[in-house]
């Protein structure tokens, strides 16, 4: 996919993550952030803290590593990144086994699911490089099957953890009343650095009650097996790529549309839309035939799909909508909105770029009254 | 048992914009007074801790916290339960 080089207004350190985010892809870009990097008035603190909010820490050390920059980072911040990076490579290698055991158990069930996000994208979009972050091993079940996973996962050692969150009653409760995941689950092992493994188990594209939904049944069929690295022999499913595109998309939207996750600090990151723009530019033969437009039809999630296109191609210069076809598609008052309860939607005026940049999210509100949503 | 009315709705004005100047109807849905994803969770924790109860994963759907009527009868259930 096409894209221009970033505008820097908001200054060299966001312009390196952005970069990064969306990939680099000729020497042009290469070149740009070599010369963010080395300038000047690059602000260290500045650019460290935007990475760690936005999971970029690995990516950022590997550019630094790769770029042979070592003695033009200071060093102290260098040692730091180097060793960032060694660990999330270590915490991959650990994942991967993890799921793989997993796989393994509800294969053996007949239990029809996919493995999703970081661990189908980090051999898939990011080379098995160690540089995509990951908090925990995502999966995709149908909501049938919930009761005999849970029973799986009980068997394999994990159990249903709240801990992790600042008040582990109000997760529980928030859990049981969006039965759109299990409760995130957990178990301890004896690892070095690494105590707990987390595991997330979601039966929805979206959300529960979502207007913006495909059905979970249907991106189930047909998953194709990816090898896992370093482990011969060994697959997992994942969803094939039109359902991988819209589960990513329709996640992300999730994330961003949704205000419980701007006020719980948990929305959209600049690696979100990394992961959209890498899956475009690998699987773009099978994205632009009319088989994606014809099931977003279908199932009504053109406009949430051209929402995050929309913004995407706001923020990162690219030309999603377009290479899509969805120009029609999506509208004003769709793209300004957030939502905040079921049925209705209050306006939202901030870019995508300054909102992603912002560090205090959960304090911007609304700035319309609520109005009823379609 | 002790009639929860006052409390009951005082705890809901603390959660509710829509409910803090009008009386409050029983038979209205809670989302017309206001209530959202995140604030269905805190209306439950305040119940939870006012009353002294614990919802049981069985009533934490939807039906529980329709409206003020449900929910009002869920507490009192709950308050029953605790005390036999």
């Amino acid at each position: 996919m096409t894209r221009s080089l970033p505008d820097q207004s908001l200054g060299p350190e966001w312009t390196i993550l952005e970069l990064l985010a969306r990939g680099i892809i000729d020497d042009s870009e290469v070149q740009m952030v070599r010369d963010l990097l080395t300038t000047d008035t690059l602000k260290w603190g500045e650019l460290l803290e935007q990475a760690l909010r936005h999971k970029m820490f690995p990516m950022l050390a590997h550019q630094i590593m790769s770029a042979s920059l070592r003695f033009d980072v200071p060093t102290n911040i260098y040692m730091h990144l180097e060793s960032a990076l060694e660990w999330n490579r270590w915490q991959i290698e650990v994942f991967r086994r993890e799921t793989v055991r997993v796989v393994q158990a509800l294969a053996d069930r007949g239990i029809p699911f996919v493995v999703t996000k970081g661990m189908a994208f980090e051999s898939t979009l990011y080379d098995s490089l160690g540089t995509r972050y990951m908090n925990d091993i995502d999966f995709m079940i149908t909501p049938r099957d919930r009761d005999k996973v849970m029973t799986v996962m009980q068997e394999l050692g994990f159990r249903p953890f709240f801990d992790w969150a600042k008040d582990a009653r109000r997760e529980e409760i928030s859990s049981r009343l969006n039965p759109d995941h299990l409760p995130k689950l957990a178990r301890e092992i004896d690892q070095p650095g690494i105590r707990l493994i987390d595991i997330d188990i979601a039966n929805s594209l979206t959300w529960t009650k979502s207007p913006f939904d495909v059905p979970v049944e249907e991106a189930l069929e047909n998953p194709v097996e990816q090898p896992i690295p370093g482990m011969s022999g060994v697959s997992i499913p994942c969803f094939r790529p039109i359902y991988q595109f819209l589960f990513t998309v329709l996640h992300l939207f999730r994330e961003a549309w949704l205000q419980k996750f701007v006020e719980s600090g948990t929305d959209v990151g600049l690696m979100k839309f990394g992961d959209v723009i890498r899956l475009i530019d690998r699987n773009q033969n099978k994205l632009t035939d009319s088989e994606l437009l014809r099931i977003m039809q279908t199932h009504g999630v053109t406009d949430a799909v051209a929402w995050v296109l929309r913004h995407m191609d706001e923020t990162f210069h690219t030309h999603a909508v377009e290479l899509l076809a969805l120009e029609k598609h999506g509208n004003e008052k769709l793209l300004r909105s957030q939502m905040r309860s079921p049925g209705y939607v209050n306006a939202w005026s901030e870019s995508m770029r300054g909102r992603l940049q912002s560090k205090s999210r959960g304090s911007v509100r609304p700035v319309a009254p609520a109005h009823r949503g379609s | 048992m002790d009639d929860i009315t006052t409390q009951f709705e005082e705890c809901l004005r603390r959660h509710l914009r829509s409910a803090k100047p009008n009386p409050i109807n029983y038979d209205v849905e809670l989302v017309q007074l206001g209530l959202d994803s995140m604030t269905a969770v805190a209306v439950l924790m305040d119940m939870e801790k006012t009353f002294g109860i614990r919802f049981p994963d069985d009533m934490l759907v939807e039906g529980t916290f329709r409206t003020a009527g449900r929910l009002k009868e869920a507490v009192q259930l709950l308050r029953e339960r605790q005390a036999s």
